[in-house]
């Protein structure tokens, strides 16, 4: 209820008012100035120039990332923007991974966009306090920031595997599901946990096992046909690899369809085709006269055609 | 009187043989008396026999189940963790839990049932002994939402497709059976709908508004055999439902006049009846069905009724009768190709044949009679594996483009349905080529004097040796 000064107020008094006021208004404005962050926008070496005085651990993880070795960067302004403002919500929300991550049918994008998790968090992503930090079950469920950036590691491939899929890697198991017990613990139980991760392990291994059974009879058909006739051969082997990255990430991304009709029963039709395209050539050149019989070209390799 | 005599001896006679013949005809009942009397109790002691293996369903003793089913199919697997030892009270639940899983914790504090009069606390659903937890079935959710649950499990009457018996059937499914548990573990996810209630109502927070949005079906309605999310969103429904879906008021219920547009729910719970298979009239687009039976009668009157909520009753009778037309014009495509395939084996040209590749999943090797499985009728839904080329093509344009342009058709994305006949055309050009290609093939090997043998790696090779030896 401050009026304007009254001429009945005395002099005093005014005077008084006045002085409080600057003071206020010098100790909030100092405190402003000493807790803000400079505003302004920065170029990426401003960032870093900064934020490696403030945090170097957070800058040396990020340099370790995909996003700090690979050409182009995905650096601070990419996902922060230009300025401090906002600078966090902005990162922690899935727009801004999307944007380089491909569209909705993009395998990476759409597995985690149909799994309960994406569409929880669609539903109900404006009612969420983004000031909140990745961590403690802070989010109802986990955008790609949380898991990937989980309490604000900046290595996003603590998580993810190399993607040469058919390697296998005891080492790199361990510690990817070690990284993926620490956020998913948030929410859900240790033992689920293990009995996921377990499960998850062996449905990978199947899917590799039915690409290598088709690597394995393509090495044999490349020592006995040229690139043209095994054209479509190896174009479906080519799909394998998409569809043996399906399958991870289905099991990364908790999307059933992912798992399943994007994967298992995609290698199984994949795996037949090569095998009926191999067929095909040997069929021919045996009735052709080529060859004296339909020897198959045996999958260990030591019955090969004359 | 003189031919009286023969006569009554000839009616006296037959009165003795009618009543013989009676005498043995009421001989002869006994036999299918006794035959039932045995094999019906020896029917059921074999399957209840065959349903108690480690596994589940029909072939349980042909199966282990991974520990992770547990979480799907809670009924048959699930067993308490031991690391925890201790009765507890509901409090005492929340107040350690909130440290070690925090999100479930915030979850439930945003349910109605802490915000309820009577604190519906963990313990209500999983008990409160440590040792002997459970996970929470549609029987323990339908001990208090009574209507839901008797609404659910009276579905099982119109049969499969159907959410009651999806998990009962996924279990039965020959490729289950064969798989590897590890690779099928995807199965169970989507058809645990049969098995738990948080499929739709996601734990810890349990919204019936969550479950009325498209969003809530579409981890599983989605992918080439059931684009319903594909065709929903394209349609003007839910172009609709996506321009303006988040401003409605999804706490009210599925009833007139609540919402602009409809939503999966909305017609397939619709006034909140926990039925989706009460008007399923085509049966997912998966086997041909006469739509004009008297009870698929009573389930177009039912559309027509709901449909009317917004529309006129004529123009909703008018897009059934075209969905009709429709699937009368994809069978007359898939069976055109059944013909091709089903020439194919009666000629023996298919390469490999039954007999040269691993068994149809659930034969064994030495099946007497081994044959092609063509069509829904034939088991052909479980034969996408260990088959020739030709064969995969047609499971590919029956599974995935027929059952895409009946999406289309249903939920209103003609685009999707012109996609699907476009797609089932060209699958049934190709495999016309494949089969002429086969033919070609056959002869000339015939007439080289060749006898057709399938090569070794069909029946052998990394993982066809390994789904031989798991299952």
């Amino acid at each position: 209820m401050q009026g304007p000064v009254t001429r009945d107020e005395g002099r005093g008094a005014r005077n008084l008012r006045m002085v409080v006021g600057w003071v206020l208004f010098i100790v909030t404005g100092s405190v402003t100035v000493a807790d803000s962050e400079p505003s302004g926008s920065f170029d990426n070496s401003t960032c870093i120039s900064c934020h490696e005085k403030q945090d170097n651990e957070l800058v040396k993880a990020w340099r370790a990332s995909v996003h700090g070795k690979n050409k182009p960067l995905a650096d601070c302004i990419a996902c922060h923007g230009n300025s401090h403002n906002g600078a966090a919500i902005k990162a922690r929300q899935d727009e801004t991974c999307t944007g380089c991550h491909g569209g909705r049918d993009e395998p990476t994008v759409h597995s985690y966009a149909s799994s309960k998790h994406g569409l929880i968090l669609k539903l109900e992503k404006k009612e969420w306090d983004w000031t909140q930090p990745l961590t403690q079950a802070n989010y109802r469920t986990p955008g790609c920031a949380y898991c990937h950036m989980h309490a604000g590691e900046h290595n996003v491939s603590a998580a993810v595997r190399d993607p040469d899929l058919l390697r296998e890697d005891t080492g790199e198991v361990k510690s990817v599901q070690d990284a993926t017990r620490r956020v998913c613990q948030d929410c859900h139980a240790p033992r689920y946990l293990t009995h996921l991760f377990e499960n998850g392990e062996k449905m990978l291994a199947i899917a590799r096992m039915k690409v290598r059974e088709a690597k394995n009879l393509l090495l044999h058909a490349r020592e006995e046909y040229n690139a043209e006739e095994l054209d479509a051969a190896e174009n479906q082997y080519q799909k394998m690899q998409l569809h043996l990255k399906n399958v991870y990430l289905g099991i990364a991304h908790q999307s059933p369809d992912y798992q399943w009709w994007y994967g298992q029963p995609a290698l199984d039709g994949d795996l037949l085709r090569i095998k009926g395209a191999i067929s095909e050539l040997m069929r021919i050149e045996s009735a052709n006269g080529k060859q004296k019989a339909c020897t198959p070209a045996g999958v260990d390799g030591k019955a090969k055609p004359e | 009187m003189g031919w009286c005599i023969p006569v009554s001896a000839a009616g006296f006679y037959s009165l003795v043989e009618g009543a013989r013949m009676k005498e043995k005809k009421v001989r002869y009942v006994w036999i299918p008396v006794i035959i039932a009397l045995i094999a019906v109790p020896a029917g059921f002691y074999y399957v209840n026999w065959s349903k108690s293996g480690a596994g589940a369903g029909l072939y349980s003793r042909d199966w282990l189940p991974e520990a992770v089913f547990a979480y799907w199919n809670p009924d048959d697997f699930y067993e308490s963790v031991q690391t925890m030892t201790g009765v507890f009270k509901g409090e005492e639940c929340v107040a350690c839990h909130e440290a070690v899983t925090p999100g479930i914790v915030n979850d439930w504090r945003k349910s109605r049932h802490s915000q309820a009069q009577e604190t519906v606390y963990c313990t209500a659903c999983h008990g409160n002994d440590h040792q002997k937890l459970h996970l929470p079935t549609p029987e323990i959710c339908g001990s208090c939402h009574t209507t839901q649950h008797a609404d659910f499990n009276d579905e099982k009457r119109y049969g499969f497709p159907s959410h009651a018996l999806a998990m009962e059937r996924a279990l039965d499914a020959k490729h289950f059976v064969d798989k590897p548990k590890a690779e099928v573990t995807a199965c169970l996810q989507c058809h645990s709908i049969a098995t738990k209630c948080d499929s739709c109502h996601t734990r810890h927070r349990f919204n019936a508004a969550e479950a009325r949005r498209p969003e809530a079906c579409i981890t599983c309605h989605s992918g080439p055999p059931h684009p319903d999310d594909e065709t929903y969103f394209a349609s003007a429904h839910g172009q609709i439902y996506l321009a303006e879906g988040d401003d409605w008021d999804w706490s009210k219920p599925l009833r007139k006049g609540n919402y602009k547009a409809p939503t999966c729910a909305y017609c397939h719970i619709d006034r909140g009846k926990h039925q989706v298979a009460d008007k399923s009239i085509w049966k997912f687009g998966i086997k041909q069905v006469n739509p004009l039976t008297s009870g698929n009668q009573v389930k177009r009157d039912k559309w027509v009724k709901l449909c009317s909520d917004c529309h006129e009753s004529d123009w909703a009778r008018q897009k059934l009768s075209e969905m009709d037309a429709e699937r009368k014009r994809a069978w007359k495509k898939l069976y055109a190709a059944e013909k091709i395939l089903k020439d194919l084996r009666d000629k023996k040209q298919l390469h490999p044949m039954a007999k040269q590749r691993p068994p149809y999943p659930g034969d064994s090797d030495d099946t007497f009679l081994k044959m092609e499985r063509i069509g829904f009728f034939e088991g052909q839904a479980s034969a996408f594996y260990n088959v020739s080329p030709i064969e995969r093509d047609y499971f590919e344009m029956w599974y995935f483009d027929n059952l895409g342009a009946y999406k289309g058709a249903a939920h209103g994305d003609p685009a999707f349905v012109h996609r699907g006949h476009a797609a089932m055309d060209a699958a049934l050009e190709n495999i016309r080529r494949n089969a002429n290609a086969l033919r070609t093939l056959n002869e000339a090997e015939k007439a080289a004097g060749i006898k057709p043998e399938a090569e070794a790696f069909w029946k052998q090779g990394e993982y066809t040796d390994y789904n031989r030896e798991h299952n």
